[in-house]
């Protein structure tokens, strides 16, 4: 019933066999490697990354739009919905309301200073101030005709209104509405290759999920993006700094989809414990505790699976039956060991998000657990099927009975046997993530096998998942697809392998990855996308 | 332009006196009355004063997660029908639209919910490239607003109380559905809008906000040049968007259209947040459709679609043990529950349509000049089928289109008819709606007035 990247990934692991713990052996240089790019494409600022970028040119304390174009998820990913996704005209509309609202906040007296350092009625004065912000906003340096195009328009406004303040806002604003400011064009210069700011831009967002600094623009300028060795050191640079957590965060958020916790649903009745605050801890969590594994540690990525560690306000403290680490905000703590809850499968963001607004679902968490942890894929269910399943009863009260009745027919077993089993083995924690040892007043038998790896509760298949042969391929995957902003095709490979191996080979070190997945030629290179075009919109009848 | 006072109005359907009442629960949410709206009805009838025709108009309402259709289809046809118990809450509007049962989506269903989305909306089916899954083609309300979107402000407005962005432009061009009451008021009625009457001095700086937008098309060219195929149709499409706004402001330096029955509302008040877990549908649904319907009467906008509800939603309705979707597959029986939500949406749609009612124009009201496509995205919520689809249709089209009626399709036929019927009702030559299995060239001729 699975597709053939069902197993297909578990040969890459004999590459990983290869490693040894303790001297890593010679590495073959990734740009040796073959690897064929394929088609690259523009990417729209998500609104984490307008925002980041908006606070960084005028400041952390700029109010920012209220609404802009809701980023889009297409197969399962913001990163491809970026690059895929058109803007609608409402969307147009927001960006044009956000950049005259961000322009008016920029030269208000209060703050005009941090922007202008000269007098605006001076034309050599308004070329310099839009050349400076253009460069950061736009991400390269401004051509003489750009600059030229927006210094009419400030003398424009400057004459209608009077005022030369007023018109410098209108410059602003038409460089913040324009799509060189929206989209990050990562497309080829020539041949398949980015150019070096292209190539800037896909390391800041990637490694800091915001815009190029001064360093980088220069380096870029400098030519040092064009070798693997440049892109190298530039990247350990920022993998360096404290912006790279949020880029390790926007990529964790994404792969786990914690944007939805914003709009969780749980029925009150049943989750007293619940409102939007404890979604918005729950979203913490889960990032602090990847946070301090890949960043802080730079520890192995497959502890997020095990680790009893992990990072509590008082509210998930109170779930969690521990001690609140602190009156006030987030804290550190130790679950207990003889506990069944660790590890991201024991968090409440996975639980409640892979859960129905009143109870559990072993399907929709086998599905995380195949489908985003070990990148495999599962089909729809066929149409016309009953899909219920019973309610419970005195010979079914719990949710595995109820789903072994289920099972009997033909039509569903093929899938849900991939699904729910690993769905049951997390039935102690409830549709919120509470802890529990019945369900329906029955004893929970949370035992099952994970494609051979046989556990019996939640810790074992915490274990059997670490241990999978997908699970670390899979998040190889996952993070160059986020870095690329593309599915990885068959021209990418061979790099796959070669960067699951350095992986491996380096304890698994997530930002060791994402330094070397900048190195790689993948990194700078893309072919232009020529898709046909009658393919790619149909003409409206 | 003079306008009479009548003695009588000559529309017969009852009329709300309080246009944007808002309210049910709460309450006095936009507050505003419209007395004697009948002054307002010039000589002949006709409610422009500027004396030119009163052009029809398109909605779409659509709710997630289908219908029961054993208690959907109701018992008789054409004018004699019986209410079905899922249409009941309808019944004392039936004068006002038409049941089409008996029809199928046509298109394959290998996605649940995703295959009925966009078989009903766009006649076509799921179009997939790698691991995206989108539409093929434009959505229904989308490929009207091309044909009569173009004369007014906004070219077509979505919004719903809990819906996700389902138009579509064409493949991954979503168009998201506005949520907020307070939004969808504030982008319509706040300030770009101005009431007939209300003449203010040109404002310079719509002037400059154009050079602005003229600037940035000018980089058009240069941006495009460099891109590949579908990035270029992307950046056409947000340059297609500045040049929507950039005839919007020409708009609002030029006269705003004159409509009799226009008068500027005042925004709602009040939070529509979810209460102790439960969204407020209802609520919200009947503030937005208040607001649209003045939006019409003030011609901002020929076509809408109300996304009251999302496929696959979860939500927890008033009363619900469960969220919708999960009680669709596992509330047993009858599901008495998942009937009480399809009876609350039902109701909804009703809403809507006595909204557009209430307003007067021309010989008749708002809604006589509206068509209203009124459907969801599977017919069985439990099995996903996509058989005896329901599907309801609403509002005159300005005499095109009869009301009143159930019409049953004698042999299964494609529901792409019914939007090729809608589409001729409103003047629009088309060769057809949808592709493939789902495609249709032919109308239903029982619709037809």
């Amino acid at each position: 019933m699975l597709r053939p990247t069902f197993l297909a990934l578990t040969g890459l692991m004999a590459v990983g066999g290869l490693a040894c713990d303790d001297d890593p052996p010679p590495e073959a240089s990734l740009a040796e490697v073959p690897h064929t790019p394929a088609a690259a494409s523009s990417r729209r600022l998500t609104g984490e990354q307008y925002a980041a970028v908006a606070r960084d040119l005028f400041g952390p304390d700029i109010v920012l739009p209220g609404r802009l174009e809701p980023d889009s998820r297409a197969g399962g990913s913001l990163a491809i919905g970026a690059t895929v996704t058109a803007v609608s005209e409402r969307g147009v509309e927001l960006y044009v309301d956000a950049a005259y609202s961000l322009a008016a906040q920029a030269l208000a007296p209060e703050r005009r200073a941090q922007l202008v350092d000269c007098d605006p009625a001076a034309e050599a004065c308004v070329r310099r101030t839009l050349g400076a912000l253009g460069e950061r906003a736009w991400r390269r340096p401004l051509t003489d005709d750009e600059l030229g195009r927006l210094a009419a328009v400030v003398d424009r406004a400057r004459d209608a209104l009077g005022d030369p303040w007023a018109g410098l806002e209108y410059g602003v604003a038409a460089i913040l509405l324009s799509p060189r400011f929206v989209y990050r064009f990562e497309v080829p210069a020539e041949g398949d290759t980015l150019g070096p700011y292209a190539i800037a831009s896909r390391l800041a967002f990637f490694l800091w999920n915001q815009a190029p600094d001064a360093a980088l623009l220069a380096a870029a300028a400098d030519g040092r993006l064009d070798t693997p060795a440049g892109r190298r050191a530039e990247a350990e640079r920022m993998a360096a700094d404290p912006r790279v957590r949020a880029g390790v965060r926007a990529f964790f958020g994404d792969l786990f989809a914690l944007d939805r916790l914003d709009a969780l649903n749980k029925a009150p009745e049943l989750f007293p414990h619940f409102d939007d605050s404890v979604a918005a801890a729950a979203r913490e969590e889960t990032l602090a505790v990847i946070e301090r594994l890949v960043v802080d540690e730079r520890g192995d990525y497959r502890d997020i699976m095990t680790t009893r560690r992990t990072v509590v306000d008082r509210k998930l403290a109170s779930i969690y039956n521990v001690r609140a680490p602190a009156r006030d905000g987030f804290g550190e703590v130790e679950l207990p060991a003889d506990g069944l809850r660790r590890g991201l499968l024991g968090h409440v963001s996975v639980l409640a998000l892979h859960s129905h607004p009143v109870s559990t679902s072993a399907t929709l968490r086998g599905m995380f657990v195949r489908e985003t942890l070990l990148c495999q894929t599962i089909p729809d269910p066929p149409s016309g099927v009953d899909t219920s399943i019973p309610e419970p009863s005195g010979t079914a009260p719990t949710l595995r009975d109820r789903i072994d009745e289920h099972l009997e027919s033909p039509a569903c077993r093929g899938c849900h046997l991939v699904t729910d089993p690993i769905g049951l083995g997390l039935e102690h924690f409830d549709g919120l993530g509470r802890f529990r040892t019945t369900d329906g007043g029955a004893a929970i038998d949370a035992s099952g096998d994970l494609d051979g790896a046989p556990f019996d509760d939640p810790l074992t298949l915490a274990d059997a998942i670490r241990e999978h042969p997908d699970f670390v391929p899979c998040l190889v995957e996952r993070l160059y697809r986020h870095a690329l902003g593309r599915e990885p095709a068959a021209g990418d490979e061979a790099l796959l392998d070669a960067l699951t191996a350095r992986f491996v080979g380096r304890r698994h070190d997530v930002l060791g990855l994402m330094l070397d997945i900048a190195e790689s030629p993948a990194f700078a290179r893309g072919a232009l996308d020529d898709t046909e075009e009658a393919d790619a919109t149909p003409e409206v009848p | 332009m003079a306008v009479v006072i009548k003695g009588a109005r000559r529309v017969d359907r009852p009329h709300r006196r309080h246009i944007l009442r808002g309210l049910l629960a709460g309450g006095a949410a936009v507050t505003v009355g419209l007395p004697g709206l009948d002054l307002f009805l010039s000589d002949n009838g006709d409610a422009r004063a500027d004396g030119g025709a009163i052009p029809p108009r398109f909605g779409l309402f659509f709710w997630g997660n289908g219908v029961h259709p054993d208690a959907w289809v109701p018992a008789g046809t054409g004018p004699d029908w019986t209410p079905s118990p899922q249409l009941e809450p309808i019944a004392h509007l039936r004068e006002l639209f038409t049941i089409v049962s008996g029809c199928d989506v046509k298109v394959p269903n290998l996605y649940p919910h995703g295959s009925g989305e966009k078989g009903i909306l766009s006649g076509a089916p799921v179009k997939v490239v790698g691991e995206v899954e989108t539409f093929a083609a434009p959505t229904i309300d989308q490929i009207i607003a091309a044909e009569i979107g173009g004369e007014t402000r906004f070219g077509s407005i979505e919004f719903g109380a809990e819906g996700g962005a389902l138009s579509h432009t064409g493949p991954n061009s979503p168009n998201p559905t506005e949520n907020s009451p307070h939004a969808l008021f504030e982008r319509i009625f706040g300030g770009g809008f101005r009431a007939p009457g209300e003449n203010t001095d040109p404002d310079p700086r719509i002037a400059l906000r154009r050079s602005v937008l003229d600037a940035v098309l000018a980089d058009a060219d240069a941006i495009s040049r460099r891109l590949g195929a579908r990035d270029r149709q992307r950046l056409e499409a947000h340059f297609e968007g500045i040049r929507t706004i950039e005839r919007r402001l020409a708009r609002l330096e030029a006269d705003p259209p004159q409509r009799l029955a226009c008068m500027r509302p005042e925004g709602p008040s009040g939070a529509f947040d979810p209460v102790e877990g439960r969204a407020q549908v209802s609520r919200k649904n009947r503030v937005m459709c208040d607001i649209i319907a003045m939006a019409l009467a003030c011609d901002q906008t020929r076509v809408f679609s109300n996304f009251i509800t999302q496929p696959v939603n979860n939500i927890l309705f008033e009363g619900a043990t469960a969220g919708h979707h999960q009680l669709t597959h596992d509330e047993p029986g009858e599901q008495p529950q998942v009937h009480t939500i399809v009876r609350h949406l039902v109701g909804e749609f009703g809403y809507l349509l006595e909204a557009l009612n209430g307003i007067p124009e021309g010989d008749g009201t708002v809604l006589d000049n509206c068509a209203i496509l009124g459907t969801t995205e599977i017919s069985y919520g439990r099995t996903h089928s996509l058989d005896e689809f329901p599907i309801l249709v609403a509002g005159r089209a300005g005499g095109t289109l009869r009301t009143g009626l159930h019409y049953r399709s004698p042999g299964r036929e494609n529901a792409s008819k019914v939007h090729v019927t809608l589409m001729r009702a409103l003047g629009i030559t088309t060769a057809g709606f949808g592709a493939d299995e789902g495609f249709a060239d032919e109308s239903i001729g029982a619709l037809e007035a």
